[in-house]
């Protein structure tokens, strides 16, 4: 399943796993067994070096940090806009980048809880993005 | 290492904007025969290049390096090409200055250009986005406008920024792009113009981002003692700092500031034992209005979450504390991305020799240039002095 609105990059058996557990709901990160530190979005390699990388659910709760709203999208995202994107800081202290959906720009304010959910693209890709809880 | 210093004796500027009329190779040569006869010197004499070029999706040629330099009159002389997105030509001038003091060079010839406007908007909006995480966040319809929006709202949430003073940076970039015969847009703006223009990515519009040109600048170094016998004017180049943060913005510790810029300023400073309140004349990053903001208080002209008043009081007009894109900034005077570091570093050379015209400031000893790449994932500040 082609993860993202657009890309190019190749389907590695790394990005099949996380949006194995996307299409369930799961958002996973990467622990690094060597030195403790957590991404989200994953990496298969830590930036201390260590190769030996455990998978693990980050939450889905959060809060905005900040939002925009694109009305001048890339070429590619050209059908999609105008789309609000926003940065979350989700409730174990990680931070995401996504669309939000499920509210006007008007109502949108900084600190407003969201949860992330994943979703199906009509064109069958696979994001994850905020709704408003 | 050469522990002399290093000089700029030459700089070359063309015309930016359409320019319809060149390719990049002519661009080049455009820049570098002004800078030749800035310096008095021959291409002969010259030891080695360096070529920033950002993008070749934008060239539609790869190795545009060898390209400007074998066109420009430099076959046989070493070359290579350097890339840190927006802050190209910044990176290219670093590279410069290392090539002299490592003393494998001791004329240095630092070209940036690129041309852009062919592509169209919408295209070249899409090739920058490209720029960055093309796995986690370009994949999200991210683009730079919606980068540094993202900022301004986090800024304008904490410090109370506000849309105003954001157009308040616009009108005075343009001010002065309408003085300097190289700007792309030479025109001056009203804040109602600025402030009712159409909106890009809330709270950017149209006048809170910078231009998409064609361009190139070009700059000669050359070591003290080359630079003393070359020019009567060398401007010296005395503090270098630079540093990079994270590829996806959603990683950055704070979305008010760039991280980059307050490492890089504070090793620059460092370097050139000075301090921001020395500081006489800057060119600082102005891809979106929101970054000149915040640019002010990450190099230290102000504290933090008081650039929206540093404007607001007209300190970065000429006058004020630190005169700020006096050229017209990349928002008036254009962003050809490869081109702008270098076209900053000719400002700041113009300003401390007493010949930026119209726009000229009485006597300024010290300079600075800060260049950012992307939003933030490079940053080079360089210090200049008389």
């Amino acid at each position: 399943m082609k993860f993202g609105y657009v890309s190019w990059l190749p389907e590695t058996d790394f990005m099949a796993r996380f949006v194995e557990e996307l299409e369930k709901n799961k958002l996973m990160g990467t622990r690094c067994k060597g030195c403790g530190a957590r991404y989200l979005p994953p990496r298969a390699h830590c930036r201390c070096g260590s190769v030996e990388m455990e998978w693990f659910e980050a939450s889905r709760k959060g809060k905005i940090l900040a939002y925009t709203l694109v009305t001048f999208p890339p070429e590619s995202m050209s059908k999609n806009s105008p789309y609000i994107m926003a940065v979350a800081e989700l409730e174990d202290g990680l931070r995401l980048l996504a669309q939000l959906t499920g509210v006007a720009v008007k109502n949108l304010k900084i600190g407003m809880s969201v949860r992330v959910t994943s979703h199906r693209t009509p064109e069958s890709r696979v994001v994850y993005r905020f709704e408003t809880s | 290492m050469r522990t002399e210093k290093v000089g700029i004796v030459g700089v070359g500027h063309t015309k930016f904007g359409k320019r319809a009329d060149a390719t990049i190779r002519e661009l080049a040569h455009e820049a570098v025969k002004p800078a030749l006869e800035d310096a008095g010197i021959n291409i002969g004499d010259i030891d080695t290049s360096v070529i920033g070029v950002a993008a070749d999706e934008f060239a539609a040629q790869l190795s545009s390096g060898v390209l400007i330099h074998d066109y420009v009159g430099m076959k046989d002389k070493p070359t290579f090409r350097v890339e840190a997105a927006c802050a190209t030509g910044s990176a290219a001038v670093r590279a410069g200055w290392a090539l002299i003091k490592s003393g494998l060079a001791e004329v240095v010839l630092v070209v940036g250009a690129e041309t852009m406007t062919h592509v169209g908007t919408l295209r070249a909006t899409e090739l920058m986005a490209r720029a960055q995480d093309t796995r986690w966040e370009y994949p999200f319809g991210l683009t730079f406008p919606s980068s540094y929006a993202l900022m301004a709202t986090a800024h304008m949430h904490k410090f109370g920024t506000t849309r105003e003073q954001l157009s308040l940076v616009s009108v005075k970039n343009h001010t002065y792009g309408a003085m300097n015969p190289y700007a792309h847009l030479q025109k001056s703006i009203t804040l109602e113009e600025a402030m009712k223009s159409i909106m890009i990515c809330y709270p950017l519009n149209l006048y809170d981002c910078c231009l998409i040109s064609d361009g190139a600048a070009a700059i000669i170094l050359a070591t003290e003692e080359k630079a003393r016998k070359i020019s009567d004017t060398p401007i010296w180049l005395i503090g270098l700092g630079a540093a990079s943060d994270t590829m996806m913005i959603s990683e950055r510790e704070s979305l008010t500031e760039l991280k980059a810029t307050r490492v890089a300023a504070e090793k620059a400073y460092k370097m050139a034992r000075i301090t921001p309140d020395d500081v006489d004349v800057a060119t600082v990053h102005d891809c979106f209005t929101i970054a000149e903001i915040v640019a002010y208080e990450d190099l230290g002209f102000c504290q933090k979450g008081e650039g929206g008043k540093f404007i607001e009081e007209k300190q970065s007009y000429i006058g004020g504390k630190v005169p700020i894109n006096t050229d017209g900034g990349l928002k008036s005077k254009g962003h050809p991305l490869g081109a702008t570091g270098v076209s900053m570093t000719i400002e700041i050379t113009k300003q401390l020799r007493g010949e930026a015209g119209k726009r000229q400031l009485n006597g300024a000893e010290i300079g600075l240039s800060h260049n950012i790449g992307e939003t933030g994932q490079y940053c080079f500040v360089h210090v200049y002095s008389r």
